[in-house]
């Protein structure tokens, strides 16, 4: 076999690297347009796996002489899926539009947050409502505190 | 044992409701359980008397070697004594400890019990799993005890600090455990004692990771610390844990394991040496202690130490002394720790300086507290005593190791004499401490286990028989336990002891300064903050460096991953070198040509428009692709879903701001062209590699004639779709099913889940009606607005179109066609509809709901599956059905025929939604906005 | 028998297509989601009892015979995981019922939304697990991916739509990766038909055919969440709604797992990335644990223990014994039931003390005693305490390391026993802040009366989890046969071909 004509592998080439590109921004359409060139190419790639020739139509043509028909088939599927999946990330960017009024993706918040802590050194321990026994006078002597809040251990 | 086990456990379940019913009373019956356990240790002790083994097995997992296998010789013969006898002490002396209305006795009293059976389980465990298990229950359980006075954060600090100090060794020493057993076939000790152990490096590596876990138990250096914070938990918790069962639990397993273990190289040094510093350090650390019960934490330390040391020798003579030592301390610490627990109850405090007078006070708690402490310094005629000698006599070979005894328990003498007169003596100037009268339940445990110290001294000769065969099982046995050896050396290094810990205690004035700057300068829970705070650090760090939150860097590093991984190894196979045809027909060039052109334009398209109608190009363009291919129904496929995305689109982006905002991205836009650029690449010499290294023939040869045959079809892509792969099919119905359920579930949101109302921020600007958005027309197509031609032409064509796609679905089994094709032609016609006469048109095109059209397409395809599977053939199995009707005559129906117009009523279904959705709701969100003027879109959408 | 196969994806699918039409009758839609799936697990108990007799089970969907048609194979892995996941759905469905927040969130869209995607997912899940033919897997996948964007997104606040855009595109990209995989294995091959793939992916020069394995690997990685590609769960799955957020830990990334065992079992059985494998391992073990560490939130927390845990699966993976790889099923399995346990806690936690930030709440086990229990055990649970299920499994992996030997290997039991005690820490953490403080509460009316449904599913779960320890011999021996099995590839293959790969 002799394998894919060049013209058609540079297509998939530039096809998934200009998909790449948009993937790589913050605005959810162009990741969409990205998704779709990537599609585009992908599934250009996947047809390349089987042989092309005549319609796969039986009577139209000698069977030898037919295309491949089983990545006809997952092509097919996956343009149809990727269609779905388009018209839901529209909907997303824009109920994103709709709520924030861009259709960005911002950074998560909680993971700023850690950086932020990474960046200026601070306790993490503080985080979490003081545990630790930082500078706790009764660390081994319960009893002195137990005057105080009798009843807590029972006796008394 | 294993019914002894389940009673633990059935009354830790029954304890709660108890006392709640009852009270801390409840805690009388509850002792019951470790009694039990006592007695029938006592009534086994024949059985094991004389090297014997009471053993039990029931299988668990075959696969891991690990089976219920229960086995108590001497040594669990006498840790399961002190476990259920001190157990039980405690659990009656907590039922008056506690007052009837204190916090979370219910949850003590199932702990304790339960900690009490995982202890039972620790000591009667043979395979060496199935102790790690009890070991680390025991962990947990003293976790939530220590933890007991839950809002104190010393206690919780205390707590974890212990949790994470003993699951630390007590991993190391599952490993180790695992490297014994997986060499040796087998983890039940009583085989693997007998078993060849494995070579050096190996062996060496588990029994240092062993002694980890066994010495961390024990609280010995350098994993002291945990033991006295420890002390945050109730007096009789530390009487029965950290006394007499847990802290034992490390001795235990050295005792267990030294007869055999003993002689690989790191065991003798690493347990002596650790053991004599734990037991100097922590002895004299005891001397400074104010608090009683920190004095015999520190106390309780410096024994294990010495225990550690005896215990782990190895030696026969070591061995006898090392268990009477074992049971000795058991006893006179739970006790002084019981007594201790009396004077806090009653004085409500346990500072040595502030007790004055008890002594005269309390003359019973006394005398036990004086027989206790006098068994912890070793005088005669208590148990202490007998211990002591014969550990002197076992070591008088090993001078320096004997010269550290010495030492350590001449200090163990002080301190016993500190605290005596600490807790009882009588400080000028400071009137007499009152407990009031202390109850019975309370003092008798104490008294008990004083008393039995007190018999077992002269009564040295039956613990002697009893305890021999342990000893033995390291080698013949020279010496026995007596209390009166006559005059020797060991009689004498104990004078020496007893006179050095009286002169530490008398020249305590002057000693005062000496110890209050002679300490360890970093205690162990400083170093234990220390590196816990170390730690936080790290993970912060780490994951202020892995976790960037950002989007672009995320999918950056999948990219990566695929270019360098499988593109690295695509190097090794040279796809570059591979000889390709440049073209099948030079018409390709042409439409690449454009296409690429197109691509690269839309990455860097500033406009939403441009972008999407450049990257419709390349759509467009992999259509004629397809169709030179020869691939029809692909190309009339692709070239529909072109046309329908770009619909979608613009019904969206009417909404969306006319320009991509300018992001500072510039920068890192050259590493996205860059990853882009490679990516493309490595996609390319896949595909050439892949391609070219075919050399089997494809299955789908065969599918023209199945086609045709079982297909009973001559397009043979349709027949794949709806009948050799209509299982892919199914599921791709199901995606385009939940897409457009997900679509409406964005658009339509109202209400409760709709956003809260926000000031109108500059962001917001384009939307308002006139200015920004850029398909005005399709902004808001009101009647007013409605173009006639437009509506006339579209009433003509819609119907026809309509009739077209079901002809395409009709023919697409033998022709280009099929569900696909007609379902997207009939879904155009329907946004030509609504392009032409807005939502009101559309409801009138179509009646249905969407949900309902999407549900019965799924319902069809997938119940035509069910439909054959309950006729018996196949799931999704289609026949042919001949059939005849007047006017057309004989015809035949295949019943995938059936699955097909599922799939068209759901491709229907999916852009009658998207069009619900995208379109009219969007047209209200747009005419509300227009009613609310100058607010924000959510405010209007608040108000509709 | 072989007409069981296809039911758990036939089933959900149908029940999806008539919640569809039911959508005015909200408690028909109850009634059949909760029927479906107890028929399914029903099944998938049947398959399992079948599977475990008879070895594997092959159905030829449309009587098309492999390699032409597609076909289902359940073998005692696949049968193993359809129970486990037939039974955390139902619990999960259960308790969502009980919060009732779809009901009330969603009257007004036109298709009532839950129920539905919900079971189209479980038919994913299912698919997933049964597929045969590997481009059948990446519709499998599709299907679940495809429902688990509608969920994640639901509702639709701006949290949701935040995170969830980040995980649509990062999951999105990774079925890229596994089609562009799919369509070059057939390229290269000429067949999609696992079994064989078996032998024809053997036949191929070493260069191409490791290129296909580590794509595939990268594809199944992201699913699964292995560092490198796992940042993206920790930030997308904890603003979901506690039941979405539970199934999707507990299920979505076992998925992946699952494809990685398959794959590299039977289509590249020869270790060849063993050693990637296991650094990966060790480093999602670690990294993610650290990420544990550092969280302040109980469900980021947990969604970041799930990444670390992720680890222990792959490296029994990576071992390729059948100890290990028998240890890693006992593991997903476990894994499975604890870590959706702990995620509808914590959704018991934020119905009782309105959050589950550690910042803002305490003292539940006074307040809550209930809540406490079940937390602390499935904590513990987690934590590889024994004697629960988490031990035996991290047990069966590190005797497997041992029994391996070499420095990889023993590198990474003992990363597995520093996470394990590391899991411990941030679990005792938790318990000491959020249970054991001076109570309070980030809400002014707390919710005193959970409701029955949630409390009883989660329950029942927590039961589940136990029963894990109590059955672990049969589990092990089950588990055990379907790591021999997968390890001599020709039960599955024979099971498909029985006289011959063609």
């Amino acid at each position: 076999m002799s394998g894919p004509s060049l013209v058609l592998v540079v297509f998939v080439g530039v096809l998934v690297a200009c998909g790449v590109t948009l993937l790589l921004e913050r605005s959810l359409t162009r990741i969409l347009l990205g998704i779709i060139l990537l599609g585009n190419g992908v599934n250009l790639l996947i047809l390349l796996g089987g042989r092309s020739g005549a319609p796969p139509v039986v009577g139209a043509a000698p069977t030898a002489e037919m295309s491949d028909v089983l990545p006809q088939a997952m092509v097919l599927t996956a343009i149809v899926i990727t269609f779905g999946l388009t018209a839901f990330l529209l909907a997303v960017s824009y109920r994103s539009w709709y709520l924030t009024g861009d259709d960005e993706v911002p950074d998560d918040i909680e993971d700023r947050q850690v950086v932020r802590l990474a960046e200026r050194n601070e306790a993490p321990t503080t985080d979490l409502g003081g545990e630790g026994s930082g500078g706790d006078p009764e660390q081994v002597d319960p009893g002195l505190a137990r005057r105080r809040d009798r009843g807590a251990e029972g006796p008394g | 044992m294993l019914v002894l086990l389940i009673l633990h456990l059935v009354a830790a379940l029954v304890a709660p409701s108890l006392v709640r019913r009852w009270g801390p009373r409840a805690c009388y019956p509850l002792a019951l359980a470790p009694a039990a356990a006592f007695g029938w240790a006592l009534a086994r002790t024949p059985a094991v008397a004389h090297g014997g083994a009471v053993v039990e097995t029931y299988p668990w997992i075959r696969q891991l070697g690990l089976d219920l296998a229960l086995r108590m010789t001497t040594l669990s013969w006498l840790m399961t004594l002190l476990v259920g006898g001190v157990g039980a002490l405690v659990l009656v002396y907590s039922a008056r400890y506690f007052g009837p209305g204190s916090l979370g006795v219910g949850r003590y009293a199932a702990v304790l019990v339960g900690f009490a059976g995982a202890m039972l389980l620790l000591v009667l465990a043979d395979d060496l799993l199935l102790l790690y298990v009890g070991w680390e229950l025991t962990t947990i359980f003293s976790y939530l005890l220590i933890g007991h006075s839950t809002e104190r954060r010393s206690s919780r600090w205390a707590a974890a600090q212990a949790l994470t100090v003993t699951t630390l060794g007590g991993l190391a020493m599952l490993v180790g455990f695992v490297m014994l057993g997986e060499h040796a076939g087998t983890y039940r000790w009583s085989e693997l004692s007998a078993a060849r152990l494995p070579d050096g490096a190996t062996l060496v590596t588990a029994v240092l990771l062993i002694l980890v876990g066994a010495l961390s138990k024990s609280a010995v250096l350098p994993f002291s610390a945990w033991l006295p914070a420890a002390m945050a938990a109730p007096t009789p918790v530390s009487a029965y844990l950290h006394a007499a069962a847990m802290v034992k639990a490390g001795v235990y397993l050295i005792g267990l394991l030294a007869p055999v273990l003993a002689v690989v190289g790191p065991w003798r040094p690493v347990v002596t040496v650790a053991g004599l510093v734990t037991m100097v350090v922590a002895g004299w650390a005891a001397l400074r202690q104010t608090d009683l019960k920190l004095l015999l934490a520190y106390g309780t330390v410096s024994q294990l130490g010495l225990l550690v040391v005896v215990v782990g020798a190895g030696t026969p003579e070591a061995a006898l002394a090392g268990v009477a030592m074992l049971l000795a301390h058991a006893l006179f610490k739970a006790g002084l720790f019981l007594v201790v627990g009396i004077i806090d109850h009653g004085a409500g405090t346990r500072d040595l300086r502030e007790l004055s007078g008890l002594g005269g006070r309390a003359p019973l708690l006394a005398t036990v507290a004086v027989l206790a402490a006098a068994s912890m310094a070793g005088l005669p005629p208590l148990l202490g005593f007998v211990a002591k000698e014969s550990i002197f006599a076992a070591f008088l070979d090993q001078p320096v190791v004997l010269a550290g005894l010495v030492a350590g328990t001449a200090l163990t003498v002080a301190y016993s004499a500190r605290f005596v007169w600490g807790a009882f003596g009588g400080r000028p100037g400071l009137a007499p401490t009152d407990v009031g009268r202390i109850a019975v339940p309370m003092l008798a445990p104490p008294a008990v286990l004083a008393g039995v110290g007190l018999i077992a001294g002269p009564a040295a000769g039956l613990l002697d028989g009893a305890l021999r065969p342990y000893a033995e099982l390291s080698g013949p046995l020279g010496s026995h336990l007596a209390l009166w050896h006559g005059l020797n050396p060991a009689l004498a290094l104990s004078a020496l002891a007893v006179a050095g810990g009286a002169a530490l205690f008398a020249l305590r004035g002057p000693l005062a300064p000496v110890l209050a700057r002679l300490h360890v300068p970093v205690t162990g829970n400083q170093g234990y903050e220390w590196v816990i705070g170390r730690f936080d650090r790290l993970a912060i760090e780490v994951t202020g460096a892995t976790q960037r939150g950002s989007l672009p860097q995320y999918l950056g590093t999948i990219l990566l991953a695929v270019v360098v991984v499988p593109g690295g190894s695509l190097l090794t196979t040279r796809p570059w070198q591979e000889p390709i045809a440049l073209w099948d027909t030079p018409f390709q060039v042409v439409v690449v040509a454009v296409v690429c052109v197109a691509a690269v334009l839309a990455v860097g398209a500033r406009r939403r428009l441009t972008a999407m109608l450049l990257v419709g190009v390349t759509g467009y363009g992999s259509a004629l692709l397809f169709m030179l291919f020869g691939a029809p129904d692909l190309a009339l496929t692709q070239f529909l879903v072109e046309t329908a995305t770009i619909a979608v689109f613009v019904l969206v982006l009417r909404r969306l701001p006319r320009r991509f905002s300018v992001r500072p991205l510039r920068r890192s836009r050259w590493v996205r062209r860059a990853i882009g650029v490679v990516a493309g690449l490595v996609a390319a010499g896949l595909a050439v590699a892949a391609g070219t290294a075919r050399t089997a023939p494809a299955v789908s040869d065969e599918f023209p004639e199945a086609a045709v045959t079982e297909g009973y079809g001559r397009n043979v892509v349709n027949v794949t779709l709806v009948d050799i792969r209509a299982w892919d099919t199914m599921g791709e119905l199901a995606v385009l099913v939940v897409a457009a359920t997900g679509v409406a579930s964005l658009v339509f949101l109202r209400g409760r889940t709709g956003p809260r109302p926000r000031r109108p921020d500059p962001s917001a600007g384009p939307e308002q009606p006139g200015q920004g958005v850029w398909l005005r027309g399709g902004s808001t197509l009101s009647e007013r607005r409605r173009s006639l031609v437009l509506e006339v032409v579209t009433r003509l064509i819609f119907h026809t179109v309509v009739v077209f796609s079901l002809f395409l679905l009709f023919s697409g089994h033998n022709a280009p066609g099929g569900g696909f094709s007609g379902g997207l032609v009939a879904g155009l016609a329907l946004a030509v509809r609504y392009l032409a006469g807005g939502r009101d048109e559309l409801a009138e095109a179509a009646p249905v709901s969407a949900g309902v059209v999407l549900g019965a397409g799924l319902g069809v395809s997938v119940g035509a599956g069910v439909v054959a599977l309950l006729v018996g053939a196949p799931v999704l199995s289609s026949t042919k059905v001949d059939l005849w009707l007047p006017l057309i005559g004989d015809f035949y129906v295949v019943t995938s025929l059936f699955f097909d117009v599922g799939v068209y009523l759901v491709v229907v279904g999916l852009v009658l939604d998207i069009l619900r959705s995208l379109g009219a709701e969007v047209d209200r969100h747009i005419e509300a906005a227009g009613r609310a003027g100058g607010l924000t879109v959510d405010r209007a959408e608040e108000g509709s | 028998m072989s007409r069981l196969v296809p039911l758990p994806v036939v089933v959900p699918l149908l029940g999806a297509a008539l919640t569809l039409l039911l959508a005015a009758w909200p408690r028909a839609q109850r009634a059949v989601s909760v029927t479906c799936l107890a028929a399914t697990l029903a099944v998938a108990v049947a398959l399992l009892v079948q599977t475990y007799r008879q070895g594997p089970i092959v159905a030829e969907v449309g009587g098309w015979p492999a390699p032409v048609g597609i076909v289902l194979v359940a073998d005692q892995l696949a049968a193993l995981m359809l129970v486990v996941s037939a039974a955390v759905t139902l619990c999960v469905l259960l308790y969502s019922i009980g919060q009732r927040q779809w009901e009330t969130g969603t009257t007004a869209t036109p298709v009532a939304i839950f129920h539905p995607t919900y079971l189209v997912l479980t038919a994913g899940v299912t698919n997933a697990f049964l597929a045969g033919d590997l481009f059948n897997l990446f519709v499998g996948f599709e299907i679940l991916l495809a429902a688990s964007f509608v969920l994640i997104t639901l509702g639709g606040t701006e949290t949701r739509i935040r995170t969830g855009s980040t995980y649509v595109v990062v999951n999105v990209l990774s079925s890229m990766t596994f089609l562009t995989a799919v369509g070059l294995v057939y390229a290269a091959t000429g067949t999609v038909n696992m079994a064989q793939l078996a032998s024809r992916l053997d036949a191929l020069p070493d260069g191409v055919r490791l290129s296909l394995q580590l794509m595939l690997l990268v594809a199944f990685g992201v699913k699964a969440a292995v560092f490198p590609l796992s940042a993206w769960l920790p930030d997308s799955y904890p603003t979901a709604p506690a039941p979405v957020t539970a199934v999707f830990a507990g299920l979505l990334t076992k998925v992946g797992v699952y494809a990685i065992i398959r794959t590299e079992t039977l289509l590249f059985p020869d270790g060849r990335v063993a050693g990637l494998l296991m650094v990966v391992a060790g480093l999602t073990m670690l990294i993610g644990i650290l990420g544990a560490v550092a969280q302040s939130d109980m469900k980021r927390l947990f969604s970041f223990t799930l990444v670390s845990h992720i680890g222990y699966m792959i490296f029994g993976v990576a071992l390729s014994t059948v100890a290990g790889l028998s240890g890693s099923i006992f593991y997903v399995v476990h894994h499975i039931t604890i870590q959706t346990t702990l995620f509808l806690v914590a959704g018991l936690v934020e119905v009782r003390a309105g959050s589950t930030d550690l910042r803002r709440i305490g003292g539940l086990s006074r307040v809550a005693p209930l809540i406490g229990v079940l937390f602390f055990v499935s904590a513990m649970n987690l934590a590889g305490i024994p004697p629960f299920s988490g031990f035996l499994g991290k047990l069966g992996l590190f005797q497997a390391g041992v029994a391996v030997g070499g420095v990889l290997p023993a590198v990474l039991v003992a990363a597995g026993a520093l996470t394990s005690l590391l899991t411990l820490y941030v679990a005792s953490r938790v318990w000491n802040v959020a249970f054991w403080r001076a109570p309070r509460l980030d809400t002014r009316e707390p919710t005193v009366r959970l409701p029955a449904l949630m409390v009883g599913a989660t329950v029942a779960l927590v039961v589940l989890g136990l029963t894990l320890t109590v059955v672990a011999g049969p589990i092990f021996d089950v588990t055990a046969d379907a790591a021999a099995d997968l390890l001599d590839r020709t039960p599955y293959v024979r099971a498909v071909y029985p006289e011959g790969t063609p």
